[in-house]
């Protein structure tokens, strides 16, 4: 198949439906809406369920019962209603349930504003629930990208049953950009029989499986937290993605800067590389497991005087920048965080405020 | 070949299928050939990305941007400025609707039903094949009922925006032209023209079209990149 040109929420269904997933649950926001508008289309042709939830608790509940089923499902929303979700997030994680949440962040806090945000940092990687978990944490840049991030995901949220987030600004959901499907994923979850709650006895066992969240022992909540730690140690270990923009020239600043506008940085380093002034880039394409080595690289270098954090929003990604960069250069931020995208002009300027003090 | 149109066209079209760009060209391809030209933003569904993003440019070159009030610009609220209906009551040389996807986005026609009464506006659907849902002749002709329904007006007329984009190559363009063609004939609606993004205009060869094509000078572009400036372009075309 060739390309198409399709707007990033539609993209992000199509790449779902093609991942093999077929359970969608959703409760309608600015700016994502298409998702749902597109699979309330595609999804039955394609064999699957669209149910829209009377709320988005009530969604990322549907969404637990049916990863607890072993189904593969996903949600979207924004910023709003993955707060409302949160609760059920944290009861996914605590139940080991694999399921893919999307998040095109709007403006906040409180209803805030529909233009594109990244104020949701926090949120999604320090977690937006309650209790010791995360998530996996990815942040696309382009409409090709979510579609690549989405057909991973549910692959990643089965291997560490747990849910992993894609978490895009509202741009990403809305411009439209042309495409190209991957071949089609194996539906089936492989590890499914070991925790689904499907009723039958188990290939290793005569105990049904079962899925709970609630543990009275001290000893027992003590060690799942323990196994739970584990696995984002693991992931720490083997899930960081990144991208490295002209950081085999001798930059005078590394600029980190992740999702659309990173692209926007990317554009005034272009620009700036044609008035002889040289900057790096780390992209984060997760944002948690955080690619703190890659930063902590790409700051040390010689040239390098200091780091710049981009993002729409008031420094949220600041503190994992510094604890990367492990106090080898000074960090500074620059954002916005109406919905006003900053310009590439707007960047340039500030980075030559930083180049030359 | 040259585009003619006048008094009240109505841009429809699915969701996403480029109504916004090709009606902000078409307003200023018509005043480049002096005529007097209003444009009004009826996009009650979609968040961004909206002619009113094109209000600066347009409003510069002297088109008039019918717009709901300043302080509900950025709103996703379904808002109908009074000015349409006086704009459809007294068109002058070109007034030009772009409305909002599909039948959904096409309803607020209903609502000026009263308004279309006795008049034979043009309504034209803009048709990407590229894009999901009218990639074949039957999800074109079912985007256009639906919009038919919803707007209770009749479509008479089809624009072909064939495009990836920043990645259109001619083939897409002539894929493009040989798609809505056949459109045309089985509908039986007139090919109104094409588009051509103008970087590509010098590799096409556009006697192969039996329609006038549109150059676009795209204006919805991300916030890296630049809209084309449309004073620096030869008024000429």
């Amino acid at each position: 198949m060739g390309k198409v040109l399709m707007k990033g929420n539609e993209a992000i269904g199509e790449a779902a439906i093609r991942a093999g997933c077929l359970n969608y649950f959703a409760y309608p926001i600015t700016p994502q809406s298409e998702v749902a508008e597109y699979l309330s289309r595609r999804l039955p042709e394609a064999g699957g369920v669209f149910l829209q939830g009377e709320s988005e608790v009530a969604v990322s509940y549907m969404i637990f019962g049916a990863a607890a089923c072993g189904e593969r499902v996903f949600t979207t929303s924004s910023s709003p209603g993955i707060s409302l979700m949160s609760e059920g997030i944290s009861y996914i994680t605590a139940g080991q349930c694999p399921a893919v949440f999307v998040n095109i962040m709007r403006g906040g806090p409180g209803l805030g504003g529909i233009l594109p945000s990244q104020a949701d940092y926090m949120q999604s990687v320090k977690g937006g629930g309650h209790g010791d978990y995360k998530l996996l944490v990815m942040a696309p840049a382009s409409v090709q990208e979510a579609v690549e991030m989405m057909m991973s995901a549910f692959a990643l949220a089965e291997k560490y049953r747990n849910p992993v987030m894609i978490l895009g600004d509202g741009l990403i959901g809305q411009m439209m950009e042309p495409v190209e499907f991957p071949d089609a994923l194996k539906a089936e979850p492989s590890n499914k029989d070991e925790w689904a709650t499907n009723g039958m006895a188990t290939r290793n066992s005569n105990q049904r499986n079962l899925v709970k969240t609630l543990y009275l022992d001290p000893e027992e909540l003590n060690s799942h937290n323990l196994m739970l730690r584990a696995k984002y140690a693991q992931m720490e270990q083997e899930e960081v993605r990144y991208e490295a923009y002209n950081v085999d020239e001798d930059y005078s600043l590394l600029i980190v800067s992740y999702g659309t506008m990173s692209r926007v940085c990317r554009t005034a380093i272009d620009n700036l590389k044609d008035q002889g002034v040289e900057i790096g880039m780390i992209r984060p394409q997760t944002l948690f497991p955080f690619p703190k080595t890659a930063i902590y690289d790409a700051a040390g270098k010689k040239s390098c005087r200091a780091v710049l954090c981009v993002e729409m929003c008031m420094g949220q990604m600041v503190e994992d920048v510094e604890r990367s960069v492990s106090g080898q250069r000074p960090v500074h931020w620059y954002g916005k965080c109406g919905g006003e995208v900053p310009t590439p002009e707007e960047v340039m300027e500030e980075v030559n405020k930083l180049a030359n003090p | 070949m040259n585009i003619e149109l006048k008094g009240v066209v109505i841009i429809v079209g699915n969701y996403g299928s480029g109504k916004t760009e090709v009606a902000i060209n078409l307003a200023v391809h018509h005043k480049r050939a002096g005529r007097d030209v209003r444009i009004a933003d009826l996009d009650l569904v979609n968040p961004y990305f909206r002619t009113r993003e094109a209000r600066g440019p347009l409003s510069e070159m002297g088109i008039d941007v019918v717009l709901p009030a300043e302080q509900y610009l950025q709103a996703d609220l379904p808002i109908l400025s009074p000015e349409v209906a006086g704009m459809i009551r007294q068109p002058g040389q070109l007034a030009l609707l772009d409305v909002g996807g599909d039948d959904v986005g096409a309803t607020i026609l209903a609502t000026l039903e009263d308004e279309f009464k006795g008049k034979a506006p043009r309504v034209l659907q803009v048709v990407n094949p590229l894009r999901p849902f009218t990639e074949t002749r039957e999800g074109c002709l079912k985007v256009r009922h639906a919009i038919e329904k919803a707007s209770k007006l009749a479509v008479n007329g089809i624009i072909g925006n064939a495009n990836l984009i920043d990645e259109t190559v001619p083939d897409n363009i002539y894929d493009g032209y040989a798609f809505v063609h056949d459109l045309s004939e089985h509908s039986e609606l007139p090919l109104e023209f094409i588009t051509v993004t103008r970087a590509l205009m010098p590799s096409i060869d556009i006697h192969r079209f039996a329609c006038p094509v549109l150059p676009i000078d795209r204006q919805l572009v991300p916030p890296w990149q630049k809209p084309v400036q449309f004073s620096e372009l030869d008024a000429s075309e």
